[in-house]
């Protein structure tokens, strides 16, 4: 009789939205709609402040159905100045949710939440989460991953126990690796009675940085570091003074078959940076916190460290092919694509800088100071992976001619090495030859700016396509001031230089947005790149060339395109929605290129910038279209701003 | 209008005496004697968080409480002004005059469907259960409560006396909380049909002229303008009703 009342429900709002948000989409169809039937709705209008930081109890993980929110942090006594005081950490909408990681770890909000526009949510309520945790191990692993290390707690450990197995590329090795396996050597000691300055002679020759105390009878009771060193000379202890007088103990201990977060942990705990490492009651090495953390290898810090160490040309060699690696890691940790990619910059810029160093030390000092320029997307801090050499070169004014003969001499040697050591270090030659080693593009200060000159007073198209290209350097090695003096030059004379400027916006109008009438996203009709999209020209260059013209007809300095456009919306030289959509949706670009590519690295292929938009979820292309929308958007402004539609 | 229309209990004794109601009456259900003495206790003085409410859509045979009649119920449960999707209620009734085929274009419920279907008479006793003392939400509720109220007379010779919110009065009345001029209110452009709402406010929206669809739709569209206009300082039952008494009252 019921069941003829109650026709089975097919109009389900809750599973459908299930189904589309990671990470319940993994989910087994019953445990879904069991999951749903606990699920309540709830509203909240625009500017409600849902979560205040160590103060809501969080009680349910709330997914937003549609709108969206920003993550924040307010400063403390930011009663009056709201804005001033708050730094937003991350803008979510739709698919997306908050309040995971106050769930697993028991505790109060983290951050403070605040809804930007009106948002409806789906919220699962706590013991409804945590069930569905419990039934499904993809869940926990999703969270898992999307939570950054530093707020792994003990919540984890126990979630740890019970998801089974964590895929070995996941980027948590800090989970499987044994702390046994990173000591890397016997245990270095000296017995009760040793004089300070004896121990201390015994770390100098053996290059370690503690020293284990043995007693008389021959069990280790404490450990000496350097920092229990530092102290000693700090209070002026004796050197001749025994060296158990200063050192720390009880001895801490960890078992060899712990995991190296474990031991991360207990150093984290005890504020500690050592732990003697025990097999079966015997201490067989000891590890440190710096171990623990270049173990992982893929964090950014460890490859910093590396090409820093390098002391010859061939050893920086492979380095670069670690990059992909640090990517992956720093995207599952969930950084956003502008942060990503300014990373990459750094490591590029510290390749360079190691290779000059070493090539100055190799072939002698420069007749002249130098400078050397990154371009293109090096020179906005945007490039992914396998980016071409764009450089140039300039160097000081020379007074006498034969020093400048001589500069030239030089530099042209130079640059020809250092392209091929480039080479070697994975960054390909420019096909357009826009490489220092090209004589055209090596020149004194003045030679340059004459030659921007002549680009900014007689704006042909070759003269626009330099100026795209040259107009977004910055220093990558040398003396910053000829940068510098040649951005202040540049700025100068395009402030307001509408008919240059104008030549320039033009340019931008060349490429429609890639939809169709019908706001359909443009693909290639056929051809080996069938179905696929030029990412780069077609999604990004637009932003690019769009932040260019507009930095340069108001004077901002900055080079890279957020950065750019920040600058510009806070200017108010572009309207504020605007800019901030421009800047989500380039972002959300660059994440898409960045991830295409990172994918088909890792599947042994070549990156390019082509996508297939028909194999994106149907979030990442509405949203893609979105980003394209604003393009014309864009091309409207440049063209009431130049009065292109005049002419 | 925010409506609380109590339907004075001697209109159905009058009704009674006077033998009106049709002369199939069958014994009042005890769900909806229960559902009005539990409505007649309510407190209008409290917050409006505080209530639970049954917000619901009936799709009908067409648009006349005397000749047309009702072929499905929907209703779903909102506590502490959240919703709670899956305490539904969700029913096809079979009505007593043959199925219009101009409705069944509408909502798309066809004769077959509803052979099935248990009448009317079957169906509200499990409704009023599930209503139980809650106040009712509908977009254009006055309508829906007429065909409940006539077929509740006609079936039980009892009518229900839930207090009423009219979602549609709710939206005249947060659209003129926005109005930015006085001549805003003779704009004829304004639609207040359930989906260009939906649209306009920005909600989800669900496929129309189903009533569970629609039910959940308005409820969407109830916990928008409750909280919208909670925001602005309506904060509880008699405010609500307060500020939407110049309207005619109805129902």
């Amino acid at each position: 009789m019921a069941a003829e009342k109650r026709p089975p429900v097919d109009f389900d709002v809750v599973s459908d939205f299930l189904r589309g948000a990671l990470p319940f989409s993994e989910m087994e169809e019953d445990g879904l709609r069991k999951l749903s039937r606990r699920c309540l709705i709830d509203f909240f209008p625009a500017g409600t402040r849902i979560f205040i930081r160590g103060v809501t109890e969080v009680d349910g993980l709330y997914l937003i159905q549609k709108g969206g929110v920003k993550l924040f942090m307010e400063g403390p006594g930011a009663q009056d100045s709201r804005e001033g005081c708050s730094a937003v950490m991350d803008y979510r909408s739709e698919g997306a949710g908050f309040g995971a990681l106050s769930l697993f770890r028991g505790e109060r909000a983290a951050l403070d939440v605040e809804t930007v526009e009106d948002a409806f949510f789906i919220k699962i309520p706590r013991e409804a989460f945590f069930q569905a945790v419990a039934d499904c191990p993809a869940i926990a692993r999703y969270y898992l991953k999307s939570f950054s290390d530093a707020f792994v707690s003990k919540a984890f450990a126990e979630m740890r126990c019970r998801t089974p197995e964590i895929p070995s590329e996941s980027g948590l090795t800090l989970f499987s690796e044994k702390v046994g396996d990173l000591v890397a050597r016997p245990p270095e000691s000296a017995p009760f009675g040793t004089t300070i300055q004896a121990a201390a002679r015994i770390m100098v020759r053996q290059r370690i940085g503690s020293l284990l105390i043995r007693e008389p009878s021959g069990a280790y009771c404490g450990i000496v570091t350097d920092k229990d060193l530092r102290t000693a000379v700090a209070l002026g202890v004796s050197m001749e003074a025994p060296v158990e007088t200063i050192m720390s103990a009880p001895l801490e201990t960890i078992g060899a078959e712990a995991v190296s977060f474990d031991a991360l942990y207990a150093m984290m705990r005890r504020k500690l940076r050592h732990l003697a490492v025990t097999e079966n009651g015997a201490v067989t090495g000891v590890v440190t916190a710096h171990d623990v953390m270049a173990m992982q290898g893929r964090s950014p810090m460890a490859l910093f460290r590396d090409i820093a160490a390098r002391q010859d040309i061939e050893g920086l060699y492979p380095l670069h092919a670690r990059v992909p690696r640090m990517i992956r890691s720093l995207v599952q940790e969930g950084a956003r694509a502008g942060n990503i990619t300014r990373m990459i910059a750094v490591v590029s810029d510290m390749i360079l800088t190691r290779l000059l160093e070493l090539m100055i030390k190799e072939i002698g000092p420069p007749p002249v100071k130098f400078t050397w320029l990154l371009m293109g997307s090096e020179g906005r801090r945007e490039q992914t992976f396998a980016t071409d050499q764009d450089n140039a070169l300039v160097y000081q004014d020379c007074e006498e001619d034969f020093l400048e003969r001589a500069a030239e001499t030089y530099f042209a040697a130079f640059t020809e090495r250092a392209a091929a050591h480039l080479v070697k270090c994975g960054f390909p030659l420019c096909p357009g030859e826009i490489m220092a080693r090209n004589p055209k593009w090596r020149g004194t200060v003045s030679t340059w700016k004459r030659l921007f000159d002549s680009w900014i007073d007689a704006p042909e198209p070759k003269q626009v396509m330099h100026s795209n290209i040259f107009f977004d350097f910055r220093s990558g090695f040398g003396q910053e001031d000829f940068a510098g003096a040649l951005r202040n030059h540049v700025t100068a004379r395009c402030l307001g230089n509408d008919f240059f400027l104008r030549h320039m916006a033009a340019d931008c109008l060349a490429s429609r947005p890639p939809l169709t009438f019908f706001k359909n996203i443009v693909v290639e009709k056929n051809g080996e790149r069938k179905n696929t999209l030029d990412l780069k020209a077609r999604g990004l260059m637009p932003f690019t060339d769009f932040a260019r013209v507009f930095a340069l007809r108001c004077g901002v300095r900055e080079t890279g395109t957020l950065a750019r456009l920040d600058a510009l919306r806070k200017g108010e030289h572009i309207p504020d929605g605007l800019g901030r959509d421009a800047m989500e949706a380039f972002e959300f670009l660059l994440q898409l290129r960045l991830v295409s590519q990172l994918e088909r690295v890792e599947r042994g292929e070549t990156p390019d910038n082509r996508i297939d938009p028909a194999r994106l979820s149907p979030l990442e292309k509405r949203t893609l279209r979105d980003s394209f929308e604003l393009i014309g958007s864009m091309q409207t402004l440049l063209k009431e701003t130049f009065r292109l539609n005049i002419a | 209008m925010p409506h609380l229309a109590r339907r004075p209990a001697f209109l159905g004794a009058l009704s009674r005496l006077l033998g009106l109601g049709g002369p199939v009456r069958g014994q009042c259900p005890p769900s909806l004697l229960d559902n009005n003495a539990l409505c007649r206790d309510i407190d209008q003085g409290k917050p409006l968080e505080a209530y639970d409410y049954v917000v619901f859509d009936a799709e009908m045979t067409g648009l006349s409480p005397r000749r047309d009649e009702i072929v499905s119920l929907g209703a779903v449960r909102v506590k502490n002004l959240q919703i709670l999707p899956y305490e539904r209620f969700e029913a096809l009734v079979k009505p007593s005059i043959p199925l219009p085929r101009l409705s069944t274009i509408i909502h798309r419920i066809t004769p077959q469907a509803i052979r099935e279907a248990p009448p009317l008479a079957e169906v509200l006793p499990d409704f009023f259960a599930f209503c139980r003392g809650s106040l009712l939400v509908g977009h254009h509720v006055g309508l829906d409560m007429a065909f409940l109220t006539r077929a509740c007379r006609a079936l039980y010779g009892e009518t229900p006396v839930n207090p009423c919110l009219d979602t549609m009065r709710l939206a005249m009345l947060w659209r003129e909380r926005l109005f930015e001029s006085h001549y805003d209110r003779y704009n004829l452009s304004v639609s207040y049909n359930l989906a260009d709402l939906a649209r306009e406010h920005g909600l989800p929206v669900f496929p129309s002229h189903n009533a569970m669809a629609d039910a959940m739709q308005t409820a969407y569209l109830f916990l928008f303008l409750v909280k919208k206009l909670r925001k602005s300082g309506i904060g509880a039952l008699k405010e609500l009703y307060l500020s939407g008494r110049s309207w005619r009252w109805y129902g």
